[in-house]
């Protein structure tokens, strides 16, 4: 039972899995877990989106209350149990090898964290599964079902907060002499700033769970009147603008990506950082909480919520351009006639972050009072393109990063297809269920055609491209599962497969004089210089 | 100079507050209530208000510390203790076995809080157990540089405690799981699945004693599975309720039978 002091020790393969400590094994151990949760509440979505087919009635499931318990159980399967772990994964496994640190910060806190996140997971799946979805609970071993769910998710967002803390405290504490912050690589600042605004909101949601559960469970005198509204109570965690500070990662990734994939330097690191900044802050979602609402003044009404929503296109519109900026500067390097074909992981990194900007622009759209869209399926729209980016953006970085966290290569094209795959799915999920929003269709539909707010008969071809958008997202999912398990046994890769400009790359990091945010293409740079000038 | 990590935070903080005090005037707020914290006049949404000056709070001391200690700059720790390289960062642990045994412990605190009062007391026990093992790993990981001789000092402490103490225990969430579910089973399937693990557990220990060769890691992963799959079945089970009992005629002590039995 004691531990050991080192994992290459005579212990089983068992032994080591269970006990260990290394960041890129709980890194994998998180982008593990997270797949298979992600393809679970994919299911569920598809599950939903087949239901809608059909807004008379309810043919798959058995009442609205099950349709209720599906769709919200898609809802934060896609955000806490799959993409923000997913992201979590990727920062663990990437992030200490990006500041130059030998371990992550707090090592046996981020397994416990896994872990813990882990059995959270495995409770609320279980909780979901046996009609205890966050709907309206009836009487019984529902209520004690609906208990269950919400203990499990106070797991998950435990587990999600200490990995968060491992992570910002290796970030801010593990970095080599010469990293400052301001000069670490974009991924690891973006972890940064997300991170503290999950800090700054998961306790938040968390609290409402324990609301919620208090309502559930204590006796009448204790109710805070939120039994019957459980999902009211934590919906804005799953919605504008809450999603853009889980899906900010995504930004680090592509901009770690793009300058090296089209040899060019940033030219805009510190603005980007200014900018993600913001975007985290548009991001804080933790005060929309319509559940809290007083008669007449909802908040999503409320000029902060506008403006909010309309800032965050404004700064995803920056950062895009910013991204564009590099590309048009390293457009030579690229393209006819150059010698490279743009990469994999640069093509989904670019349309990750147009899909972020399709939802900052369908959140602002949302805000806006004539449109009256904030009940609609427009919400859904918002939230599908900000996770699916975000997801899609988890995709690129794997692609990028997958050789040097496993050792072995995969197959690039086959890495593109299921994101490109992906990518067309969340776009025709985002398109239809904006369209639909705009005909009327509510974001949640029941089980009757009045439930699903009336809508114009256009809705049903409609549903039915959304359909078509999850399965194509399942289907992309599962291909980049796929290429994941075959990495497990791909070939050995190499230790730098892109010419990268950051320490991550490097074999020995704590050999790299570090005076600018690229250091190692501040070594390639000397070196070509010291080569010519030897030349000549 | 002021700190990347100052300007991140302490930029948050001015975000957080002036979206308060946005806030707090546009959703009704009046006279200088958002701006003094609702001390004379009102600051309308209180919800919004609350939160986002909560995140304004917790920013500046982010702000506060990361400047007070530089941003955690090797070079600024290196000048702090008067030392010309940088101090050694975290440096790698090893395996170790607390984290999971807590997360176990804090996940069945957690579901025991729903479906049993046994389960959440085992729960907070393991918790306990492991919040003491951890604390004297990490006792034992300070006694000196060799880390063989820190593993035996902390062995012989602890050993003689740990071996009785996770028999009993291990025993004891497995018996209560398997009650949970040949309670919640009807009277046929209870008597099935009770058969069933007693041919699985015959069976298992038949074939490990015929193979002696058997990697442990088979073993272990076996056993792991099995413990896993009963206590995932335990909770399940405790979670969708008992079967209904009925009392048989009038008398206190007369025997419990079954509403399927039609009695």
């Amino acid at each position: 039972m004691t531990d050991t002091p080192l994992e290459t020790d005579d212990a089983t393969a068992l032994e080591r899995a269970v006990t260990s400590t290394d960041a890129n094994t709980l890194g994998r151990y998180w982008l593990g877990a997270g797949s298979l949760t992600l393809l679970v509440s994919l299911v569920a979505g598809v599950l939903v989106a087949l239901e809608r087919l059909d807004l008379g009635g309810a043919e798959v499931f058995g009442s609205a209350d099950e349709i209720f318990q599906f769709w919200s159980a898609h809802r934060v399967g896609l955000v806490l149990l799959s993409i923000v772990p997913i992201l979590v994964g990727l920062g663990t496994a990437v992030a200490p090898l990006q500041v130059g640190s030998d371990s992550i910060a707090f090592p046996r806190m981020a397994a416990f964290s896994f872990w813990t996140w882990l059995i959270g997971a495995g409770t609320t799946v279980t909780g979901f599964l046996i009609d205890g979805g966050l709907g309206t609970p009836g009487a019984g071993s529902q209520r004690q079902a609906v208990a269950l769910t919400l203990v499990g998710l106070l797991m998950v967002i435990g587990g999600l907060l200490g990995a968060t803390v491992s992570l910002l405290t290796t970030i801010v504490c593990g970095r080599v002499t010469g990293l400052t912050l301001a000069r670490i690589p974009l991924f690891s600042w973006t972890l940064l700033v997300a991170g503290t605004f999950w800090l700054l909101t998961l306790p938040v949601l968390a609290a409402n769970a324990v609301l919620a559960y208090v309502d559930l469970r204590g006796r009448t005198a204790v109710r805070f009147g939120a039994e019957d509204a459980i999902w009211e109570q934590l919906s804005w965690a799953f919605s504008h603008p809450q999603v853009y500070a889980f899906a900010l990662p995504l930004v680090g990734i592509a901009f770690d990506i793009v300058p090296v994939s089209v040899r060019s330097r940033l030219a805009t690191h510190d603005v980007v950082m200014v900018l993600t900044g913001m975007l985290g802050v548009v991001g804080f979602g933790a005060y929309a909480q319509s559940f809290f609402d007083t008669p007449g003044t909802p908040v999503m009404n409320e000029a902060i919520y506008v403006v909010d929503a309309f800032a965050a296109a404004l700064v995803a519109l920056a950062l895009f351009g910013g991204l564009a900026d590099t590309l048009r500067r390293g457009a030579a390097n690229l393209g006819p006639g150059a010698d490279n074909r743009p990469p994999a992981p640069m093509v989904l990194s670019v349309l990750a972050m147009l899909l972020l900007l399709a939802a900052t622009i369908v959140g602002a759209l949302r805000a806006v009072d004539p449109f009256d869209l904030l009940a609609t399926s427009a919400t859904g729209a918002q939230m599908t393109l900000t996770m699916g980016a975000a997801f899609v953006g988890a995709m690129a970085g794997t692609l990028w990063w997958g050789d040097r966290i496993v050792g072995r290569s995969t197959s690039q094209g086959l890495g593109l297809l299921a994101g490109l795959v992906a990518v067309v799915g969340v776009l025709l999920v985002g398109v239809a269920d904006l369209l639909s929003g705009f005909m009327g269709q509510n974001d949640f539909t029941g089980a009757s055609v009045v439930a699903a707010g009336s809508p114009d008969s256009g809705v049903d071809s409609l549903n039915l491209v959304a359909l078509v958008g999850s399965v194509l997202l399942l289907v992309g999912a599962v291909g980049w599962i796929a290429n994941g398990i075959r990495r497990l046994t791909g070939a050995t890769a190499s230790p730098d497969p892109w010419g990268g400009h950051t320490l991550e790359w490097a074999a020995d990091p704590s050999t790299v004089e570090v005076t600018s945010d690229r250091p190692l293409l501040d070594l390639l740079e000397t070196d070509t210089l010291e080569t010519s000038g030897a030349a000549s | 100079m002021l700190t990347t990590g100052f300007k991140l935070w302490f930029g948050i903080f001015v975000a957080a507050l002036g979206a308060a005090v946005f806030a707090g005037y546009t959703s009704g707020g009046d006279e200088t209530g958002p701006i003094s914290l609702a001390w004379k006049g009102t600051v309308g949404n209180h919800v919004s208000y609350g939160l986002l000056m909560t995140a304004a709070a917790v920013a500046l001391g982010l702000a506060l510390f990361s400047i007070a200690f530089r941003d955690g700059d090797a070079e600024a720790a290196a000048e702090l203790l008067d030392t010309d390289d940088a101090p050694p960062g975290q440096r790698p642990v090893g395996g170790s076995w607390w984290p999971v045994f807590a997360a176990l412990g804090v996940g069945a605190t957690a579901v025991g809080v729903v479906v049993h009062p046994v389960v959440f007391v085992i729960g907070i026990c393991a918790v306990a157990a492991v919040a003491v093992e951890w604390a004297i790993t990490n006792w034992s990981e300070k006694l000196s540089g060799d880390e063989s001789h820190n593993a035996e000092h902390r062995e012989k402490l602890m050993r003689p405690v740990e071996i009785p103490v996770l028999g009993v225990a291990g025993i004891g969430v497995l018996v209560l799981a398997m009650s949970r579910v040949l309670l919640a089973s009807s009277v046929n399937g209870a008597v099935i699945v009770a058969t069933v693990v007693g041919v699985v557990v015959l069976g298992g220990a038949v074939l490990i004693s015929r193979n002696p060769s058997l990697p442990r890691g088979v073993v272990q992963g076996a056993l792991l599975v099995g413990f896993v799959a009963v206590i995932v079945a335990g909770i399940v089970t405790a979670a969708t309720g008992e079967r209904e009992f009925h009392q048989k005629g009038s008398d206190a002590n007369a025997t419990d039978t079954q509403s399927e039995d039609g009695h």
